[in-house]
């Protein structure tokens, strides 16, 4: 699988706002009758007070604001998942500067995902969840990093993150219990020759290449894992796993089932290929293979063959 | 989020400190009360106590604020407000949830700083309140920074953030524009009651003079300062005596400039008094100033009353002359500088008449006088023999043991029975060089009294009957006085330098006096620079940088700008606060439900993982979490969900009682996983 660079935002000043946390606002409160209290008794150390607590809020915005400003944002490519189960994001904060960034809040969706504490060129990555429901390519989703440090008077945050990563969304593999094997052989195109008979033999451990056609689905349903059936010669076959073979199913229907081929060819060795209307994948097996041929299940155009 | 416990202690450390500063102006049992509060917060996090419980901590807010209320009678004024605050830091310790808590907790603690200061404004007091602000700025980092791993960094964090803060601080402190006047009533203060002065002096029941220490005014000298001996601090004029008192007496009519209206001689001598409080209204000034102090009457005697009792510490400029003629002498005055007792002793009646018979003129009388005093074995001591009906009498013949009082109230009475117009003036001689600061410190111990006469030739003039019999008063000060005493010397028999050399400090107490001096050096320049800068200071610093003066309009710019900022700040938050989302919202809702029951939501788990959590943790829920958690995935991760969803997940959320688990549900559960077998 090639890997795209990550992307990455560096937080810049047009991309952060801060405004008084509530805390701030009865900061500003208690400021203000503190202030009110130094007028009216002519208190100098009254004034001071306010003065000092004053300045220590206004150089506490530069520390907040400071907090983010320069902040690496970036997200690591997502592993591929089915749709239905939830989709995972990993987004980093990289602190390319000299002094520490401490309890920096990474947001999604209006609610925390993570803190991170950044010592001088330190990174850290948060891991969120996202559902997924469709197959496709999902966007990782906004995030806003945002902090409250150091005095939680005042809130920093950045604008909505859009990241360049994507993640891809498999259909969701059509239910396990519909064996096609032994129900509808009209997927399963033979291409290869059996030139040593069909007597059955009996059954032993399923092997790397062994044919689906002699897979004993019965006894995988049974649960006693993938057994296969012994004929009189061993021969290597290839199937393929054709779109046009299923019919009277709407096509994501169609989608979710070869997806469940796929994963059962995968795991059962056998060298198998993909016939979209669009894309045609030569039989081959293993992980590549299998990614190829769910990507091309996933970003089959919807609705464009019925 | 949860509170950290070191960011707590520090909390705790941080309210320790103010109420300890507040502790001796409280009630006995608020102060009780008080750190009976702080050991349970600091139980609750340390070995887990339970936290009062809400209605326990509102009954509790209801006793303290009436118990502070029945105690003082009210809610406002300095003692019950410091009260109340306290009271309300105390209550605010028991309920500390949420890191807003805290930071409430730490603002009541500044307001409480702040009631301390209408009493107390010490450059000790303002060390210890920067440190009481370094604390609570430690309590707010470690607050707000959830892990701990650099809990040393926040230590250092705070220092630097108060360095950086000092700097503004002061440039809004020497900026920002001064108001005169107040906004409302100031309290009504008993100011401290030290004084060396009163205004009756009865020198005969006083056989222990009472020495304090307390500097009463400090002078700064424009130019050169006069000798020691001619720093004569005058302060009050008694001219009235029944034989043992003195007091003031009816003033005579004043006209307005009658201060200024005789020839002076001489270049005058500009100086400026910082006066400490001692609830007197008597200015001291040195001789005759050619303007009176500002808000004072003046008195008969050229002396000074300010229009209050001096409350809190003044300070006034004044120039005087040392040389003056003040000219001829009002019949009513004269016959008030000669009143005598009605009983005057037969043997001071004849000494009197006596020198007047052998004297061509005033002066000669007075000149026999001090001639009387300095032959016959009069002795000044801190410690005469108490005297009788007729002091002045027992004190010429018989105990002739005294001090300046029994010294200026014979010569007096001595005086006006020669005919010779004449009064006592109290105040005080002398005083301390303070090198590290060039200025003089006067204490209460050098109050002194002296006697005035008036002559044709010279108007009133100065005579001190204690200088003829102890030079060593006016030249060493009472210190040496005192010290002498105390070793045994007799005044008045040595030459000053021996005298010097007896008294000479040690190595020790010389530095020990060094640093007392540098002590009250630092505190003066703490009292002009800090707690006297005012309208007059800031605009002579803004004239001296040019830069145009400030105004209360200009106050009111910059308060009104702070309020729009303020406004727009609340609009802005308020919009960005509102839960537009109203699913999130009652997912949130939810979610606190389930935390109320122990399921509290990680800040990092996805509502899929934890609606399967929940229902690991829970099965009895699962249908009612599924449910929810399906209808609000719907609605905030697909575009297709309408109104009618946000309605069922809203009658879910409200319905949903994890708390109670009632049987239908279970019997649902149940029926569940049936269907799913």
């Amino acid at each position: 699988m090639s890997t795209p660079p990550p992307s990455e935002i560096i937080l810049g000043r047009r991309q952060l706002y801060i405004l008084p946390t509530i805390g701030g606002l009865l900061y500003a409160a208690a400021l203000m009758v503190l202030l009110l209290a130094a007028v009216n008794y002519s208190s100098a150390l009254a004034y001071v007070l306010t003065f000092l607590l004053s300045a220590l809020a206004i150089v506490s915005m530069l520390y907040t604001h400071r907090n983010l400003l320069g902040l690496q944002v970036s997200s690591r490519p997502p592993q591929p998942v089915f749709a239905g189960d939830p989709a995972s994001f990993q987004v980093c904060l990289k602190n390319n500067q000299r002094s520490p960034r401490l309890a920096v809040n990474l947001e999604h969706a209006k609610s925390e995902v993570g803190t991170a504490d950044l010592a001088p060129g330190e990174q850290a990555c948060i891991r969120f969840e996202v559902p997924t429901r469709r197959r496709g390519f999902i966007t990782v989703p906004p995030v806003v990093v945002s902090t409250r440090f150091p005095l939680g008077l005042l809130y920093a945050w950045s604008r909505r993150l859009q990241l360049e990563q994507r993640c891809l969304v498999y259909p969701q593999p059509a239910a396990g219990d519909l064996s096609p094997f032994a129900a509808n052989s009209q997927g399963w195109r033979d291409h290869g020759r059996n030139p040593e008979g069909d007597d059955f033999l009996g059954l032993r451990e399923f092997r790397r290449g062994d044919s689906p056609r002699h897979v004993s689905w019965k006894a995988a349903a049974g649960g006693r894992g993938i057994l296969s059936k012994q004929f009189g010669g061993g021969y290597r076959s290839s199937v393929w796993l054709d779109w046009e073979s299923l019919i009277d199913i709407d096509s994501e229907q169609r989608l979710r089932q070869l997806c469940r081929w796929v994963l059962d060819c995968e795991r059962a060795g056998i060298l198998y290929g993909l016939r979209l209307p669009n894309k045609t994948l030569e039989p081959s097996t293993g992980e590549d293979h299998r990614h190829s041929c769910l990507a091309a299940l996933a970003l089959f155009p919807a609705a464009a063959h019925r | 989020m949860k509170l950290e416990r070191l960011g707590l202690n520090s909390l705790l450390l941080t309210a320790l400190l103010v109420l300890a500063t507040r502790a001796p102006s409280l009630p006995l049992w608020l102060t009780l009360a008080c750190a009976g509060a702080l050991m349970w917060r600091f139980a609750i996090h340390s070995y887990g106590w339970p936290a009062p419980h809400r209605l326990l901590r509102l009954s509790l807010t209801v006793i303290a604020v009436a118990a502070t209320v029945a105690h003082f009678g009210t809610v406002l004024g300095r003692d019950a407000g410091s009260a109340l605050l306290a009271t309300l830091l105390a209550l605010k310790l028991l309920e500390l949830r949420r890191p807003r808590d805290v930071l409430v907790a730490v603002l009541l603690c500044y307001l409480l700083l702040l009631t301390g200061f209408l009493y107390e404004q010490s450059l000790w007091l303002a060390a210890y309140s920067v440190l009481v602000v370094w604390l609570s700025i430690v309590t707010l980092i470690l607050i707000n920074q959830p892990n701990l791993r650099s809990a040393r960094y926040g230590l250092r964090l705070a220092t630097v953030l108060l360095a950086k803060a000092l700097p503004l601080a002061l440039a809004m402190f020497l900026l920002f524009p001064r108001v005169e006047g107040n906004l409302w009533g100031l309290p009504t203060a008993t100011g401290s009651a030290i004084t060396g002065l009163s205004d009756v002096m009865q020198p005969g029941s006083v056989h222990r003079l009472t020495v304090s220490d307390t500097p009463a005014f400090r002078v700064e000298f424009e130019g050169e300062a006069p000798k020691p001996a001619q720093l004569y601090w005058r302060a009050l004029v008694l001219s009235q005596t029944d034989g043992t008192r003195w007091v003031r007496g009816e003033s005579p009519a004043l006209t307005p400039d009658s201060a200024t209206q005789f020839p002076y001689h001489g270049p005058p001598l500009k100086y400026r008094i910082t006066l400490e409080a001692n609830d007197r209204p008597w200015l001291p000034v040195l001789d005759l100033p050619i303007l009176a102090p500002p808000n004072s009457r003046p008195q008969w005697g050229y002396v000074y009353e300010y229009r209050q009792p001096v409350r809190e510490r003044l300070s006034y400029t004044l120039a005087s002359y040392l040389r003056y003629h003040t000219g001829p002498l009002a019949s009513a005055e004269k016959r008030r500088a000669l009143q005598l007792p009605d009983k005057l002793s037969p043997r001071v009646q004849a000494l009197a008449q006596f020198w007047r018979a052998n004297a061509s003129d005033d002066l000669a009388v007075a000149q026999a006088a001090l001639a009387y005093f300095r032959r016959e074995p009069f002795f000044y001591t801190l410690h005469p023999p108490a005297l009788g009906a007729d002091p002045v009498d027992e004190f010429l013949f018989s105990s002739r043991r005294g001090f300046c009082g029994h010294f200026a109230a014979s010569f007096v009475t001595l005086m006006r029975a020669a005919s010779v117009p004449s009064r006592v003036v109290q105040g005080y001689l002398g005083g301390e060089y303070n090198p590290a600061g060039n200025y003089w410190i006067v204490r209460q111990s050098d109050a002194h009294a002296w006697a005035e006469i008036w002559l044709p030739k010279h108007g009133w003039l100065r005579v001190d009957p204690t200088a003829a019999v102890a030079p060593e008063r006016v030249e060493l000060g009472i210190d040496a006085v005192r010290q002498l005493e105390l070793s045994g010397v007799r005044l008045g028999r040595l030459p000053a330098e021996a005298l010097r050399k007896l008294i000479e400090l040690g190595v020790v107490a010389q530095s020990w006096r060094t640093l007392r001096l540098y002590w009250d050096a630092t505190n003066l320049a703490w009292h002009r620079w800090v707690l006297s800068y005012d309208r007059q200071r800031q605009q002579y610093l803004l004239s001296s940088l040019h830069l145009p003066a400030l105004s209360w309009r200009g106050l009111l710019l910059v308060l009104v700008l702070a309020l729009l900022c303020g406004l727009l700040a609340l609009a802005a938050f308020t919009r960005r606060a509102r839960p537009t989302d109203a699913a999130h919202a009652l997912y949130r809702r939810y979610c606190n439900k389930l935390a109320r029951v122990g399921l509290a939501r990680a800040p990092n788990e996805g509502p899929l993982s934890f609606a399967r959590r929940s229902a690991a943790a829970r099965p009895d829920l699962k249908a009612e979490v599924d449910a929810v958690t399906e209808l609000y995935m719907g609605l905030r991760y697909t575009r297709d969900c309408g109104i009618e969803h946000l309605r069922a997940l809203r009658r879910r959320v409200w319905r949903f009682q994890p708390g109670r688990t009632s049987p239908r549900s279970l019997a649902d559960a149940k029926a569940g996983e049936d269907a799913r077998q």
